[in-house]
């Protein structure tokens, strides 16, 4: 659910960047004390997937793309700060390496994607882990995606009533909420429930072979 | 090209993509396309393209659907379908042009833990592509007949977990690596 570069106003971006890096300051002191020789390869290879994961992507018309994240995975496995730091990465190498996302989007993408993505995993299945720990995990990501999708949703479909030029018409993303809300949340609903399907296979793996470094 | 131009290029790229939502004139814009594409030198035309590809499929949609609403709501304007289609391809051109011209690695060398988290994860990356293409290779190589839909998914599924574990090991061999050299030290 990408947001490429250019569809943001310097009013959303700018801000969001005052935002995203204390978050990224805050996360990458949790992450230096949490880091040893073990987390590091397993957290390479958990951000070398969901990179993958989030290679393949489906334009949508409400201005973004629709792919699997692999956030909810990353946070459920290794917790929130190292979440939206190899998240961040992910954004990063995705706008750097194949010009998506980009640079103005990458606050957004990550404070709405990697940031409240990971929050929202692990506390529904902190809140829903003590009834069934396979169904917790499955109901997180998907609640992980789609608060992720109407975040991203709402914060294009901002864009035509914070940017407007004298006449009143839109200077970034033309759409209002209306088109986008739909238009990106019913793909990712389906979406959701494919990627909660694939994180929940790869963390049973990740459990048995005792990778997870979260109390998840 | 040497490191510090290679990240002189990297803030370049970064401070012309921030310069470009500063501005709306589709004519300003215009201009802005044809000189970075003149710019860039030989290759034009296939950074063009590159840029092209990149951003296609959503401008298409975008532009699609206002032009859809815009038309039945009677207030088409072609400023605003300009502006953004001008921008997005202006910058995916400038993003273009800097994959083509800046090797990340050489420009995060002012930033030896960025460097280092590139390198390890740009390493999976390869990896888990080079796992799936075996797979794929050695399926076909022992398959006359197409997979079912529930074959490929299983399939996904084991070469997925296998994947995991195998990218696992390596990564932990290549941390060893990098531990026993000084490379994690600081």
């Amino acid at each position: 659910m990408h947001i490429p570069d250019g569809l943001l106003s310097p009013q959303t971006f700018l801000p969001a960047f005052v935002l995203a890096v204390p978050a990224w300051w805050w996360a990458s002191r949790r992450a230096r004390r949490q880091l040893d020789d073990a987390l590091l390869p397993r957290l390479a290879v958990f951000t070398a997937l969901a990179f993958l994961l989030s290679t393949l992507m489906l334009p949508l018309p409400g201005g973004t793309s629709g792919h699997a994240l692999g956030v909810a995975l990353l946070a459920l496995c290794f917790g929130v700060p190292l979440a939206f730091l190899a998240y961040t990465l992910v954004l990063v190498l995705q706008a750097l390496a194949l010009g998506a996302g980009g640079l103005t989007a990458l606050p957004v993408n990550a404070l709405c994607m990697g940031l409240v993505g990971a929050l929202v995993a692990t506390g529904a299945y902190r809140l829903f882990a003590g009834l069934h720990t396979h169904g917790a995990v499955l109901l997180a990501t998907w609640l992980s995606v789609m608060v992720s999708a109407t975040l991203v949703a709402l914060v294009l479909g901002m864009q035509p009533l914070i940017a407007r030029d004298a006449g009143g018409a839109p200077l970034f993303f033309p759409f209002g909420p209306a088109v986008t809300l739909p238009a990106i949340l019913l793909p990712h609903a389906l979406l959701a429930a494919a990627e909660a399907a694939l994180t929940l296979l790869v963390w049973r793996h990740a459990r048995r072979r005792h990778w997870l470094s979260h109390p998840a | 090209m040497s490191a510090p131009r290679h990240r002189l290029a990297l803030l370049a790229w970064a401070a012309a993509v921030v310069a470009s939502t500063l501005v709306h004139d589709p004519v300003v814009l215009t201009a802005a396309l044809l000189l970075a594409l003149l710019v860039s030198g030989t290759g034009r035309l296939a950074l063009a393209g590159r840029a092209v590809r990149a951003v296609a499929a959503i401008l298409l949609l975008i532009s699609a659907g206002y032009v859809g609403m815009s038309m039945f709501s009677g207030t088409l304007e072609t400023g605003v379908l300009m502006r953004f289609n001008l921008r997005v391809l202006l910058i995916a051109v400038l993003t273009a042009w800097m994959l083509r011209e800046v090797r990340l690695v050489l420009a995060l060398s002012g930033w030896p833990a960025a460097q280092r988290w590139l390198l390890i994860v740009q390493a999976q990356i390869t990896l888990f592509r080079r796992l799936a293409q075996d797979y794929r290779l050695a399926r076909r190589s022992r398959s006359t007949v197409a997979p079912t839909l529930r074959q490929r998914y299983l399939g996904v599924s084991s070469l997925t977990l296998a994947a995991l574990d195998k990218a696992v090991h390596n990564a932990e061999t290549v941390t060893q690596a990098l531990r026993a050299r000084g490379a994690l030290d600081e």
